[in-house]
């Protein structure tokens, strides 16, 4: 412990009663930007790699806006965890489109299904927002789960319920984002990921 | 390096009931914002949000309800943001406001509304304006918030 500084043989020297020491007070946050990917160009997919890095955190969030190329009405997009496209993946939602509700889900699946976003088969300038967790990046010792609440209310109108499993216990290094109708993510479209500590 | 987010930028805990709370002035430095309500009202409503005090019938909307017997969906256009729902007992909404800050599209806003002697809701709306956010006014929409209730808005780093 330091009990006095005013025996410092330093010349010029400032005494401070505070250890940050004149520096702005900092915090390392419970819920951190990691990453942001804006399109200044339309693309086929996104992806975050080197995610083994961000050992400080327990969970991953993903909050995105999009839109796709399709030239019909919406669209929905796939995510694959490590670039994995076997058939190591589950999924179900839940959905409502304006008119009725539905569930459905299926397994040994290639990519997990995520619902919705829109597309150029909507108006103009409308995009598809989604917030999806990413549970227990890093722990080998489970499967990885992936929750979503994704929707667009444009001119073809959607929202869902997402749940997706990995089937896999490898630690999640790499997240990939494609449309699933083949096409492209347009310009403007915003993929940020953010670490929450546990 | 990391940056820290989540950040509080206001909180209202109404001290009488009101009609609505308006948040102005909102700071354009981040991406996201997140509204979250908790309290009452004095009647089950839908409430809405009105950007930049545009009353227009700009805001269309679809939604999914389960009331512990069917399961429903509608969607229409209003004279302001529906998001989640409200009622006479104790609930809670949080409504995600997508890339408010952008100005190259439209505002996404998601939310999932929780009135557990009601029914739980999850909705998707978009306000037709390219325009950046910088005010939200917060209607209870033909009832009031009652005193208690707080709303607090947050905002997220992009």
């Amino acid at each position: 412990m330091i009990r006095s500084a005013t025996r410092s043989t330093l010349t010029n020297k400032v005494n401070y009663r505070s250890m940050l020491a004149g520096n702005d007070p900092f915090s390392l946050g419970d819920f951190d930007l990691l990453e942001t990917t804006t399109l200044a160009s339309s693309a086929s997919s996104v992806t975050f790699s080197g995610l083994g890095s961000y050992t400080d955190y327990k969970h991953l969030q993903i909050r995105m806006i999009a839109r796709t190329d399709r030239s019909t009405n919406g669209d929905a997009f796939d995510m694959r965890i490590n670039n994995d496209s076997g058939s190591n993946y589950t999924y179900h939602f839940l959905q409502g489109d304006g008119t009725s509700v539905s569930s459905s889900g299926t397994g040994s699946q290639n990519r997990i299904l995520l619902l919705r976003i829109a597309s150029n088969g909507d108006v103009a300038n409308s995009f598809g927002g989604g917030v999806i967790d990413i549970l227990d990046t890093l722990d080998t010792s489970k499967n990885t789960t992936v929750r979503a609440l994704a929707g667009s209310s444009a001119s073809f109108q959607q929202l869902a319920l997402n749940s997706g499993l990995y089937t896999s216990t490898n630690a999640v290094n790499e997240i990939n984002f494609f449309p699933s109708s083949g096409n492209n993510f347009v310009t403007g479209s915003r993929f940020s990921l953010y670490g929450i500590r546990g | 390096m990391a940056t820290p987010t989540y950040t509080p930028l206001a909180t209202t805990t109404l001290a009488s009931s009101a009609s609505s709370v308006t948040f102005s002035s909102i700071d354009q430095s981040y991406g996201d914002l997140v509204l979250v309500i908790s309290g009452t009202t004095a009647s089950a409503t839908t409430p809405i949000m009105r950007f930049n005090s545009d009353s227009g019938s700009n805001y269309s909307w679809v939604r999914m309800d389960g009331d512990g017997s069917n399961d429903t969906s509608a969607s229409g256009t209003y004279t302001g943001a529906s998001f989640g729902r409200i009622g006479t007992a104790q609930s809670v909404i949080i409504a995600q406001i997508m890339d408010y800050s952008a100005t190259d599209k439209h505002t996404t806003i998601l939310s999932r509304g929780n009135l557990p002697n009601d029914r739980t809701r999850a909705m998707a709306t978009r306000w037709a304006n390219t325009s950046a956010i910088t005010s939200a006014e917060v209607i209870a929409d033909a009832t009031t918030f009652d005193t208690g209730t707080t709303l607090s808005l947050y905002g997220i780093a992009k």
